[in-house]
């Protein structure tokens, strides 16, 4: 190995790190020191996320000659040592991940930061354990940085403490240790049976293993197909989800946003790694979408149900994650390249649409409180005479209303999945793909999918305009005020949906590089085990 | 080039006039004047290539490899309409000018109204599939927010909601349908697909295409059973009205049918499913159109009539209907929205719409009401003008259509009723409110408006007027370019004179124009409010009660698929585990051996029984008894250590005490803050409380039980081939160390062990970021037994002991503290070659200095001492990482260790190593980690002996 580009794929990792220690070390009372090296931080890790992507998509020079970056914690080769694996999927989720923290920690520097101790060095360490889990090509050490950016969501989540936040939060950390606890023995019974934990080395060794062990093995991948499926909010296991995104704070659940996905990447990256060896229960496969179908039905009717926009955010999160499992769920890899849009789209709009609604609500009146579904049940305020003049003129509004009217209006058109934001596309792209399977392999799911898609978007149209109406439009209301640092990340957000809904083309060439990749695990698994290291 | 331009003009006019100050209603109505009128020009220079080359198309490629291309397509039938657009659009800016007034804030109209000629462009001139429902959903979307322009109005948000929600779920369907039109065609591309008719309507999925595309379309033009939202949308601005609710919007429905006829028209279903939609709408609209007060409802509900009208044609599966359908698109679009003007003309000038309090108008606004006469004439069908040609047509078609006899006879029936109500509804419009005696106490006093209000509506009616006398020469030409462009070689020759001889159509437009004379006289005698027959036929009502069941039928399903309970989410958790676990088990596969375990050890199972019992006595008092629970898990932690120890895993033991000492004395110390339980326990406790708990026990016992034979299985069955015999071999030669636990931790896999202390660290941050704003429970904030009993004076900072019985354990402590430290370092250095290491060092110092705070007190400890212990964490992290970096100057990668070995004068012989770096920081870690969160916890007491004197000074 020469030259520091070498190291690129360490350093997701390292630098959240390094930033997260040094902001510890540096007093409160330099606030903007702090901020700065948070934001620094992350710029750079964007920077290195968007080169590997970069890298991993063939356009940039690649330092390792090839597509695929294998880079060997101490320098032990696999299977001994802990390898990091860059790619084009672990490389997307990495730009995912570098984006959206980079907007949810430019919002929490309007105010948010303050509200409580240590919000920036958690939120680097959250990002070090996102950016950790999307890398490693190890179990075990999945797991590490699966308990790495656990830990720092529940600092974050309890950030800004208050009764809600607390009860929220303890639930969800009780729920965590156990998904962990499950975590553990499921690498453990796997590491048992294979003695590796390596993943492309498990995956290797999986077609050798034959009755009681493949057994065994099926076993430890179960209690690991249950831990992602807590992680990725799927029905029953998802229950934890609304209260705890709907009262953390604002740029805490905007980043949340992504960490459902963490679960469904963990599900579709072993998956298909254990895919030519024969999936073990639960990575795919017909429980999978049931759960799925399950999940998008149980979210879209929270999302009608709810009368507050967090709880509506919340459920929003859950048909998404939906939506993902279904679609993995079923047979045929179509749908791998939509879904994967789907879900840049969906991670994106959701955290805009948290920091969204708080702007919103911190501007509302009392009198906007009403229940949304009361208000219409019982026809309440609708003293309109139909004899008086209709040509009442309309009140002034000023520009930040518009702004913020606008990016509900897109976030609204972008979680139900219409046109002409990326969620559209994605959605599209996903029910062209269910007709290819429903003309083919899987006529009665893929019908199935394509109804749960139109139905959870109608679902959510349905909640979002009485919800945004209530919210928007009761007469009773301030002038909001907004600052530009934090509109300006949502703006962002939003900005990077329209950007892929533009360059939908070369999106898609990318992603579908990502689902050729995916689906020929071939690929991983040599690039993995034939790497060099000291230890051969 | 110009078709991109048709569509962009619009657009960037929106954005333009997004940006305008909200006053500048002179400016807003130039820009969007011009704006509009440049893309009439535009679409009206396109005839003569139009007529030249059939069609024209421009497309920019956008995401190929999902079969999506941004395409457009103009030709002689999407040229017509787009002139529609272009044209209607103009002259409805014109009228808007004058009839927004200046306090609206007009920046926000002219923008969504550009916005949406812009996409009501985009539908007409799509060359894709895909791209027209997206359009077709903008268009929706712009609607909605052009009702709800004047949203402080309560009528206006739910006019506005209705129309969403009806006119998007159609475009859904819509969606659904194109995608399966595309599909079956193998192209999202319109000309592909229009090709593909016969494979189209022979395939097995065209009655689901036809159904949703149907679907969409009548949701769109308000057709029956859809049509309620129309009238609601009538809260709108009238200008809106008039363009989106009666010239454009909702005949994107009927473009669709059109534009798909050759596709999907030709059948059964379609006659029966489009026909009877648009029979029913042409006579029920019409009907209610009759019982209308509202000036506005009443053109809402004659609009769906006369789309209904051309629904029906579409349905009829006949050439000759198509070209009366688009005939009669045009001819409406043209008298609709003039008297959609004329009523907001009224409106604007007297104050009301409603027609039980106008009356008279005619000698307070004479031009007004000269127009609106022509243009509802035109609606009735009279003749000598443009409504009175294409009713003609539709009559002629219902009489000559090939169908049989119950349908023969009663389609014309339905056709002249539908027209005898039609000419009744006309007649009102006018009479009632231009004729009679003059109105008084009107909110205003009528005038003639501005002579540029009246400006578009009276071209409008000359329109009306000139197609009406001389159809061949006016209208002719354009006709045929758009029927010959929809049915190419079959277009059907058709007359447009005026003059057919007396025939049976004619007949029936007198028999119209009689009876709805005469309808009109009995309904002049009616005084009811209501309506009559089809009183509860309300779409309102239905639609709010969909969206209440919605709702709450929804919250009713939560309340079943979802719990709030922690209790409830462990319990589906550990269940859905157990169930899933089984899985696997159903493969029948052999092989599973269960090795005997042989004798153990009388020692070793005495250990064992001894640590489950006090697991068992931990879960048994946890409930009730925390202390004792504490203190008996405890003893299974030690039972755990016993068990390495006994396996010869001196490290793991070692470890395994430090830890277990560490959180039983932090969690200790952490109990005096948890609220207390409520002792009285139930005498009775319900049945099924008990039900609840057996249920539990059982399910714990089988995932115990489960686990405790996954375990075993796995640890009995023989070791296979792994990674691990590397690690044995290797440690000393690659990994430098003897001591192969520790080489692991901190070199093989030293890239877990950053992590974990990453936890470690954030764990304690957490903690002293949540106590720091934790307020106990009242019950917990007075002082404890034993310090009320002694009550202990405030401490003494300068005191070298402490006074009274914790003197002498003070002193032990404080010669304790050199040696741990020792100690703790002599762990640390050694770790690498014997049992010890940086964590088990660390942890021996934290015990040490929580020692300190025990026996001395916070207050004297941290008189004399500062530890930071956030900076000793950070420290340690960044130890920790620079050891992992310090590779890189080597070009290797991160955390690869580099060794030096050499001697020192004085010294000697000397190994110094990255991996000690890494475990200095691993150390610095541990300690600040255990030390934060004890002083996390002492200075909860602290806290809540400064609150005390303070309250009391306030008493």
């Amino acid at each position: 190995m020469s030259g520091w580009t070498a190291h690129l794929p360490v350093l997701p990792v390292v630098l959240p790190l390094i930033a997260g220690a040094a902001i510890v070390l540096i007093d409160d009372g330099k606030r903007p020191l702090r901020a700065l090296l948070a934001v620094l931080a992350t710029l750079t890790q964007l920077g290195v996320a968007l080169w590997l992507a970069g890298i991993a998509g063939g356009l940039l020079h690649s330092p390792w000659g090839g597509e695929i970056a294998v880079y060997a914690a101490g320098n032990w080769a696999a299977p001994f040592g802990i390898v990091l694996v860059v790619d084009r999927l672990s490389a997307l989720l990495l730009v995912l991940t570098a984006a959206l923290g980079l907007m949810t920690l430019l919002y929490s520097l309007a105010r948010w930061d303050r509200a409580g101790v240590n919000f920036l060095p958690l939120f680097q360490f959250l990002l070090m354990g996102l950016n950790g889990a999307f890398l490693t090509g190890d179990l075990f050490n999945l797991f590490v940085f699966f308990e790495v950016l656990l830990a720092a969501s529940y600092g974050l989540l309890l950030h800004g403490s208050g009764a809600a936040r607390v009860r929220a939060g303890l639930h969800y950390i009780a729920v965590n240790l156990v998904a962990s606890l499950l975590f553990l023995l499921g690498a453990a019974l796997i590491y048992g049976v294979a003695g590796t934990l390596n993943l492309a080395d498990i995956a290797r060794k999986l077609p050798a293993l034959t009755g009681a062990d493949r057994s065994l093995f099926d076993i430890g991948a179960v209690l690991l197909g249950i831990v992602f499926l807590v992680k990725a909010a799927a029905w029953p296991l998802n229950f934890w989800l609304t209260p705890a995104y709907s009262s953390a704070a604002a740029p805490v659940a905007g980043v949340f946003a992504l960490m459902t996905k963490v679960g469904v990447y963990a599900l579709l990256r072993l998956g298909t790694l254990f895919e030519p060896g024969g999936r073990p229960p639960l990575f795919g496969g017909d429980w999978l979408f049931y759960s799925g179908l399950a999940t998008i039905a149980t979210g879209a009717a929270g999302m009608l149900a709810a009368q507050q926009l967090g709880r509506l955010a919340g459920h929003a999160v859950i048909v998404s994650s939906g939506t993902l499992l279904a679609a993995i769920g079923l047979l045929g890899n179509q749908y791998t390249p939509s879904l994967l849009l789907y879900l840049c789209s969906s991670v994106l709009a959701t955290g805009a649409f948290f920091m969204l609604i708080e702007m919103v609500e911190r501007n509302r009146s009392y009198g906007a409180d009403l229940l949304a579904v009361s208000f219409e049940a019982f026809g309440l305020a609708d003293p309109d005479d139909p004899t008086g003049p209709d040509d009442v003129v309309g009140i002034a509004i000023p520009a930040a209303m518009a702004f913020l009217g606008l990016s509900f209006v897109m976030c609204a058109l972008l979680i139900t999945g219409l046109p002409p934001l990326s969620g559209f596309v994605a959605k599209f792209g996903l029910i062209a793909a269910a007709l290819e399977g429903a003309a083919g392999l899987t006529p009665v799911g893929s019908w199935a999918l394509i109804a749960a898609l139109l139905l959870s978007g109608l679902a959510g149209l349905i909640a979002l305009t009485r919800n945004g109406i209530r919210v928007f439009w009761s007469n009773a209301r301030s002038t909001p005020r907004l600052q530009v640092a934090e509109a300006g990340p949502v703006a962002a957000l939003l900005l990077l949906c329209v950007a892929l809904a533009a360059l939908a083309g070369p999106a898609m060439d990318y992603l579908q590089g990502t689902a050729a990749t995916l689906h020929a695990p071939e690929r991983y698994i040599d690039a993995v085990l034939q790497a060099e290291g000291a230890g051969q | 080039m110009s078709l991109l331009a048709i569509i962009l003009l619009p657009f960037l006019g929106s954005l333009c006039a997004a940006f305008m100050p909200a006053n500048a209603r002179n400016v807003e109505a130039w820009l969007a004047g011009t704006a509009a009128l440049a893309t009439t020009v535009l679409v009206a220079s396109l005839y003569g290539d139009i007529q030249a080359e059939g069609v024209l198309r421009a497309s920019v490629p956008w995401a190929p490899s999902l079969g999506l291309e941004f395409s457009l397509r103009m030709d002689g039938f999407a040229w017509v309409f787009a002139l529609l657009v272009a044209a209607m659009g103009t002259l409805v800016v014109l009228y808007a000018r004058y009839y927004m007034s200046p306090e609206d804030p007009v920046p926000r109209f002219f923008s969504f109204f550009l916005a949406f000629m812009g996409a009501m462009l985009g539908v007409v001139l799509s060359g894709n599939l895909i791209q027209l429902a997206m359009f077709w959903e903008l268009t929706s979307l712009a609607s909605f927010m052009l009702i709800a322009y004047w949203n402080h109005r309560v009528d206006a948000r739910r006019g506005a909601r209705m129309a969403l929600t009806v006119t998007a779920t159609g475009g859904l369907a819509l969606l659904a349908g194109m995608l399966i039109l595309g599909h079956i065609a193998g192209s999202y591309d319109l000309d592909v697909v229009l090709q593909a008719g016969d494979t189209i309507r022979a395939h097995a999925w065209y009655p689901a295409a036809l159904a949703l595309v149907v679907l969409g379309a009548l949701t769109k033009s308000a057709q029956f059973p859809f049509h309620f939202w129309l009238p609601h949308a009538m809260a709108a601005p009238t200008p809106v009205s008039a363009y989106l609710h009666s010239a454009t919007m909702v005949k994107a429905g009927v473009f669709l049918l059109a534009r798909l006829w050759p596709v999907l028209a030709g059948t059964e279903a379609w006659f029966w499913i489009v026909g009877s939609a648009g029979l029913l709408s042409l006579v029920v609209g019409a009907y209610l159109a009759l019982f209308q007060r509202d000036m506005k409802g009443v053109l809402a509900y004659s609009t769906i009539s006369h789309l209904g009208l051309i629904t029906l044609l579409l349905g009829m599966n006949s050439p000759l209907a198509l070209v009366a359908a688009v005939f009669h698109i045009i001819n409406h679009a043209t008298f609709k929205a003039s008297l959609f003007m004329a009523a907001g003309i009224v409106d604007h000038e007297t104050g009301t719409r409603d027609m039980t309090r106008l009356s008279g108008l005619y000698r307070a606004m004479p031009i007004t009401a000269t127009l609106a006469l022509v243009a509802a004439a035109s609606m009735a069908g009279v003749p000598l003008l443009n409504g009175f040609l294409s009713k003609e047509m539709f009559f002629a078609e219902t009489v000559f259509i090939d169908r049989p006899d119950f349908q023969r006879l009663g389609l014309p029936m339905a056709a002249t009723l539908a027209g005898m109500f039609s000419v009744a509804y006309s007649l009102r419009f006018i009479h009632c409110v231009f004729f009679g005696r003059p109105a008084r106490d009107l909110p205003r006093a009528p005038h003639e408006p501005p002579g540029w209000m009246l400006a578009p509506s009276a071209l409008l009616v000359f329109a009306c007027l000139l197609v009406g006398m001389f159809p061949a020469h006016t209208i002719g030409p354009f006709l045929a370019v758009a029927t010959q462009s929809i049915l190419g070689a079959s277009t059907p020759e058709y007359s447009l004179a005026i003059w057919h001889g007396f025939n049976l159509p004619l007949m029936m437009s007198l028999a119209a124009l009689a009876g709805g004379i005469v309808l009109y006289q009995l309904l002049l005698r009616r005084r009811a409010d209501t309506v009559p027959l089809l009183e509860r036929l309300d779409g309102k009502r239905a639609f709010d009660f969909v969206q209440t069941a919605l709702s709450t039928g929804s919250e009713r399903l939560l309340r079943i698929l979802v719990s709030r309970r922690l209790q409830v989410q462990l319990l589906l958790i550990v269940v859905f585990a157990l169930a899933a676990v089984l899985l696997p088990l159903t493969a029948d596969r052999a092989g599973w051996t269960l090795a005997s375990p042989g004798l153990p050890d009388p020692a070793f199972a005495l250990l064992w029984l001894v640590g489950g019992a006090c697991a068992l006595g931990t879960a048994y008092k946890a409930k009730r008894h925390r202390l004792a629970a504490l203190v008996l898990s405890g003893g299974t932690g030690l039972a755990t250590c016993l068990t390495f120890a006994w396996f010869s895993a001196p490290d793991l033991a070692l470890t395994q005490l430090t830890v277990e000492v560490v959180t039983v004395v932090l969690l200790l110390l952490g109990l005096r803050w948890l609220p207390r339980r409520n002792d009285a326990s139930a005498p009775d406790i319900p049945t099924s409380t008990r039900l609840r708990r057996w249920r539990d026990r059982s399910i714990a016992l089988l995932a115990g039980g489960g686990l405790g034979s996954l375990a075993y299985i796995v640890l009995t069955r023989p070791a296979g081939e792994g990674i691990s015999p590397f690690f044995l071999e290797q440690a000393l030669p690659l990994g430098g160390g003897l001591n192969v636990v520790n080489v692991i931790l901190v070199d093989f896999r030293g890239f877990d062990t950053l992590g974990e202390i990453t936890v470690l660290g954030i764990v304690a941050l957490t903690v002293y970021a949540l106590l720091r704003r934790f307020r106990p429970a009242p019950e917990s904030m007075e002082l404890t037994q034993q310090q009320q009993e002694h009550s202990a004076p405030p401490p003494d900072t300068d005191a070298v002991l402490p006074p009274g019985p914790m003197a002498v354990p003070a002193v032990l402590v404080r010669l304790l503290m050199p040696l741990a430290l020792l100690v703790s370092l002599y762990f640390l250095l050694r770790g690498h070659n014997a049992p010890g290491g940086g964590f088990v060092g660390g942890l021996v110092l934290a015990t040490t200095v929580i020692l300190q705070y025990i026996v001395g007190g916070t207050v004297w400890v941290e008189s004399r001492s500062r530890l930071h212990p956030p900076h000793w964490i950070a420290l340690g992290l960044l130890a920790a990482a620079a050891a992992g970096c310090g590779a890189w100057l080597a070009s290797l990668p991160f955390l690869t260790s580099l060794a030096w070995h050499g001697s020192l004068p004085l010294v000697g012989e000397l190994h110094i190593s990255t991996v000690l770096l890494f475990d200095i920081g691993v150390y610095m870690l541990v300690v600040g980690a255990t030390v934060l969160m004890l002083v996390a916890l002492a200075h909860q007491s602290l806290r809540a002996h400064h609150r005390k004197p303070a309250r009391a000074g306030e008493e």
